[in-house]
């Protein structure tokens, strides 16, 4: 399987080998499988999300039996024991987290921390104001706002990421930019809107269809757009 | 236009090499008028082959006539002694020219013929002669074939100077060992021999022939380029800032001038940029590693 290039960045100065890691927020099992590559003795995948799962087990997990262990489980309450991992990934998590789940979840990572744990997050600036992509983003959480009283993608900067995880005890070791500009192509931007419409059809038609129509109009007109900035910050937990 | 060594030739080329394989499609007048263009933009490396049609023959005039300012490279597919001897005289002959700067094995693709090259009676032997009798100034190696069978000519040709092979983001985003052209990069450079990027520009392969019959292909490449100048701009910054010595234009002429504008401006690309070009293009197709069964 290729590893993006952002996570064999992320992670190519952090000591993987040998390491018991958790990716946090496990995607299709992009760092999950960087993780293996670079030697990782176990990887747990954590994701609360079915199909993200069942998705990482075939990806990933077959072919890496003894070393995987895909979990379906809320980051906010983690099923690992306190003080037993060496190198946590949150690698495009935060941004979809609220900022009380994020602090949850911060919360979370640094319990199950080994003493001299790495932690690599690595997420988006905020979009800078002309972008195109910015006005889908916000259709996106204008729906899930309506629906479920909060946003679905909030882009948090890399200095306030560090702030909050050194609150958490957490020591700042590095910062580098993965992605700028970030590409954001035809496949990302489909998959936001199909969140935006599978989110739209718990609204009433007067809501939906303007928004839905919005919705189709503003991804026509974009088509892919390459802007903003992806980072990755490395941390170190002393406690 | 920025120059770099060429591996240990003494010889810095161009990082833009001139592909003359766009010459087959002009008219002389207008090959003529694309080596004046070339030349004007500060070119000083080109490369032609016998298997270009015409190409030798379109560019025998102006080469002559500039022939000082340029670094000639000319290959041949012929893999044993008699076939590359009589390639080379045919070249020089079409070219008008008593020597060629640099001469390499053309579209290497199948481990036999590595065999045949480095055996006894093999092309290299034609190529040490000709070097010997100060015809060939050094040799190199091209193929857009399987990166481990580069990487394994590069062990079993002591004297190789050069080497082509492909170079763009659609390779450069595959982990796998068939798109590994990475690790021939890398391994150039530790032996001291320079670099030529092809397939910079390659968007993909061509659609299927009953969706889109060959005739009509709106560009002579075999493989689908990418044609507009911000595609071109930033294929040709990945591939110049890869570490190749150099990179060579797509071969079909309406596209040489957008290539020529991109390589005068080139000033780098940083790793963040090649990153995002890399993930942008993630689930492309790519159509190096290729055999063309020549």
């Amino acid at each position: 399987m290729d590893v993006p290039t952002t996570v064999t960045t992320a992670l190519e100065d952090r000591p993987i080998a040998g390491a018991t890691c958790l990716e946090a927020g496990a995607g299709v099992g992009n760092t999950t499988a960087g993780l293996l590559a670079a030697d990782a003795a176990r990887v747990y995948a954590v994701t609360n999300d079915a199909n993200h799962a069942s998705t990482v087990s075939e990806r990933v997990g077959r072919r890496e039996v003894d070393r995987t262990a895909v979990l379906e489980a809320d980051l906010r309450d983690l099923p690992l024991a306190s003080n037993s991992v060496d190198v946590i990934t949150a690698h495009g998590l935060c941004n979809v987290l609220t900022p009380q789940a994020l602090e949850r979840v911060a919360t979370e990572l640094t319990r199950v921390a080994a003493a001299g744990c790495h932690l690599v997050v690595d997420d988006y600036e905020p979009l800078p104001a002309d972008a195109a992509v910015r006005e889908l983003f916000a259709l996106e959480n204008a729906v899930a706002e309506l629906v479920g009283g909060r946003p679905h993608l909030t882009f948090y900067p890399a200095t306030m990421l560090r702030r909050l995880f050194a609150g958490h005890g957490w020591t700042f070791d590095r910062e580098r930019t993965l992605l700028d500009p970030v590409p954001w192509t035809r496949r990302h931007l489909e998959a936001h809107a199909a969140v935006a419409r599978a989110g739209a059809e718990e609204l009433p038609t007067e809501l939906r269809e303007p928004l839905l129509a919005d919705l189709e109009d503003l991804v026509a007109a974009i088509g892919e757009e390459s802007v903003g900035e992806m980072y990755s910050i490395a941390m170190r937990f002393s406690d | 236009m920025q120059t770099r060594p060429l591996g240990e030739t003494g010889h810095d080329s161009t990082v833009m090499t001139f592909g003359a394989i766009a010459l087959n499609w002009l008219e002389q007048e207008g090959a003529d008028q694309m080596v004046e263009l070339v030349l004007d933009r500060g070119i000083n490396h080109f490369d032609v082959a016998p298997t270009y049609g015409d190409a030798e023959v379109k560019l025998a005039p102006k080469l002559n006539q500039h022939r000082e300012e340029i670094f000639l490279g000319c290959k041949t597919q012929e893999r044993d002694y008699e076939g590359a001897k009589a390639k080379l005289e045919a070249s020089l002959e079409r070219l008008e020219t008593d020597h060629i700067e640099l001469y390499q094995v053309h579209g290497l693709e199948y481990e036999h013929e590595l065999e045949t090259i480095t055996g006894e009676d093999g092309a290299l032997e034609a190529f040490r002669e000709a070097k010997e009798d100060g015809v060939v100034d050094h040799i190199g190696l091209t193929s857009h074939g399987n990166p481990q069978l580069i990487l394994e000519a590069i062990d079993r040709i002591d004297d190789l100077e050069t080497l082509m092979f492909p170079m763009n983001p659609v390779v450069a985003g595959k982990d796998d060992d068939d798109h590994d052209y990475e690790a021939v990069l890398e391994r150039a450079d530790e032996e001291g021999i320079g670099t030529l990027g092809i397939k910079a520009f390659a968007k993909g392969p061509w659609p299927s022939t009953d969706e889109l019959p060959e005739a009509d292909r709106p560009y002579a490449n075999w493989y689908e380029p990418v044609d507009t100048p911000a595609e071109i701009e930033e294929r040709f910054d990945f591939a110049a800032s890869s570490g190749l010595t150099s990179v060579i234009n797509a071969g079909d002429p309406k596209l040489v001038a957008m290539i020529l504008d991109a390589a005068s401006r080139y000033d780098g690309m940083d790793e963040a940029a090649r990153r995002s070009l890399i993930e942008r293009l993630r689930h492309e197709e790519s159509p190096v590693p290729e055999q063309l069964h020549h």
